[in-house]
């Protein structure tokens, strides 16, 4: 190829790229860079102003509330990552592997992104009729003579959290997990099996190592979306719990930019580490 | 063999996954034909009746529950999406078409667009805002500070999804095009785009669909006219009716809408392309 056909086409790559990485550049890295400068601003009770000062840092971590905050939103991470692994990795082994037909792999994948395509406030706000004391469930339990009095803790608690988050990030977990199955060359397995291989066998050593990636990729979205979570908590937890999230708006919420964007950059940090911490399990590059 | 009773309850498993999946959305179905105006947002359903659907529309007479504020909200989030739609394809076209080629920083690049849909919402949102306060000086809008931010979360979409479509992409019908002479432009215009259109169709949906119901940069980032999803927020804060169901009800059908016209749109491309096929195999 000649030197001038090359430049031509670097120059064109270039003015393709271009609109998309300073529309990123200013409105995605500056107003990150923003609030990492905001808190480090002066807040007064009714106004705020460029005077770069540690305060806000130091109320955050001398409020009991606010780093109590920072350790339910990695407890709760912790707890809804492993229960969207626990019941998505079935799911997606069954969608992904054991189905035989591609036809049916598909209508279950696509059943299980319906849900989807209802506003996700509405799919938050759906699961107080469902837990409530004369919510769906208890009803149903009652009904059935399993328990003799409501249980009263699935409602307005931390496990109300739990389980409205998991259902609506679980998704995300079965499909890359899913994605990834579906790739597997179905030959290893049968020849794994004519060594004379057990299932199990063949799980821990074939099949899960290979859906790996898949599980971290489902793993990132889950944790990405449930770290900076406040719309679920707020709904179904009735103000009990407070994440970040809630602590971002409600600050947001009284004026106070620069908590907020204390909180926003301790946000930053924990994802952060959290994304690095996955891509380290796992090269996606080479992966993908 | 183990997997021969496996399978079986794998499978049962499977079902209750699906019933888990949709047990809220069956509840808020049933619970959207509640009777009104006295029905609450719980069980037992006291009469069935489409009270809250008529409520909705502004249909019934008036009582103490006030409407939800829908209306205004839905056309600013549709023109919001739209506009987002748009951007976002057009930027994550572009982009994709610059990495067919390798240059130098590529990793960088790919990770900055990717950043778009990792940092939670609500500090993307949180970031704008205070941009727009601090250092622009401008007020935020629906179509302004939240459109820049949606634009942000959606192109990453749409980027990664014209990416998988022309890594697939056989180059050479571009280059026999250039050689008998066509413009770039054209070529673009009459050979790769007809080809990459089904890609083109996904990105949009994502795109439009993702802004329409985005939430957490719209919540800071839109200032004092709401959006449909802020509109449903607000309610969180009031007393919850039926009528929020039934809405939920009636959004998911235009979902579907939208869906079924990506489908036959889609059929239609993929229907298009075979019969260029076969006619090329024909001559």
């Amino acid at each position: 190829m000649t030197t001038e056909s090359t430049n031509r086409q670097k120059s064109n790559a270039f003015r393709l790229l271009a609109p998309g990485v300073v529309w990123m550049i200013l409105f995605l890295v500056a107003p990150i860079m923003m609030i990492v400068y905001v808190s480090f601003w002066t807040q007064t009770t009714f106004s705020i102003n460029s005077t770069l000062t540690l305060e806000s840092w130091k109320n955050f971590f001398g409020s009991e509330a606010y780093v109590g905050a920072l350790w339910t939103t990695i407890r709760l991470w912790l707890i809804v990552l492993a229960m969207t692994f626990l019941i998505g990795y079935p799911a997606a082994l069954y969608v992904g592997l054991l189905v035989k037909s591609k036809t049916v792999s598909t209508i279950l994948l696509v059943l299980c992104v319906i849900p989807f395509w209802t506003s996700f406030l509405i799919r938050v706000l759906a699961w107080r009729p469902m837990l409530g004391k004369e919510g769906a469930i208890n009803i149903i339990l009652q009904k059935f003579g399993l328990i003799d009095s409501p249980i009263e803790v699935l409602l307005f608690s931390e496990l109300s959290v739990i389980i409205g988050m998991t259902q609506i990030y679980v998704v995300f977990m079965v499909g890359p997990i899913a994605f990834m199955l579906g790739r597997i060359d179905r030959n290893i397995i049968e020849a794994a099996r004519d060594l004379g291989a057990g299932f199990g066998r063949i799980f821990w050593k074939i099949i899960f190592p290979l859906s790996l990636p898949g599980v971290v990729v489902g793993a990132i979205f889950v944790s990405v979306m449930v770290l900076g979570e406040f719309a679920t908590s707020g709904a179904l937890s009735g103000r009990k719990v407070n994440l970040l999230g809630n602590i971002i708006v409600t600050q947001v919420g009284s004026l106070k930019w620069a908590m907020a964007s204390v909180v926003g950059v301790i946000l930053t940090i924990l994802l952060g580490i959290v994304v690095a911490g996955f891509l380290r399990i796992v090269d996606l590059k080479r992966e993908i | 063999m183990e997997s021969k009773v496996l399978k079986p309850m794998l499978g049962v498993y499977v079902g209750l996954f699906i019933l888990f999946l949709y047990g809220p959305f069956i509840v808020l179905g049933i619970l959207s034909f509640q009777q009104g105006p006295e029905g609450g947002p719980q069980f037992p359903i006291i009469e069935w009746s489409t009270y809250w659907y008529k409520h909705l529309f502004g249909l019934t007479p008036p009582s103490r529950i006030a409407p939800l504020p829908v209306g205004e909200a839905l056309i600013r989030s549709l023109v919001l999406a739209f506009m987002t739609m748009v951007t976002s394809t057009v930027l994550g076209v572009m982009a994709a078409q610059a990495f067919r080629k390798r240059f130098r920083g590529a990793g960088l690049v790919f990770y900055l667009i990717v950043l778009g849909m990792m940092v939670p919402g609500v500090l993307t949102g949180l970031g704008t805002s205070l941009l727009a306060n601090n250092v622009v000086g401008i007020e935020r809008h629906w179509w302004s500070t939240a459109f820049l931010a949606h634009v942000v979360y959606t192109f990453p979409f749409a980027f990664l999804v014209m990416l998988a479509i022309l890594n697939r992409f056989d180059g050479s019908v571009e280059e026999a095009s250039w050689s008998l002479g066509v413009s770039p432009i054209r070529t673009f215009r009459k050979v790769t785009f007809p080809l990459i259109f089904p890609g083109v169709l996904s990105a949009m949906l994502f795109a439009f669909t993702l802004s329409f119901d985005e939430f957490p940069r719209t919540l800071f980032a839109s200032g004092r006219d709401q959006t449909l999803p802020l509109a449903i927020y607000g309610t969180f804060s009031v007393e919850i009716h039926p009528n929020i169901f039934a809405f939920g009800v009636m959004t998911t059908l235009f979902s579907f809408a939208l869906l079924s016209v990506y489908g036959i749109l889609m059929a239609l491309s993929v229907r298009r392309a075979k019969k260029v096929a076969m006619q090329e195999d024909i001559s």
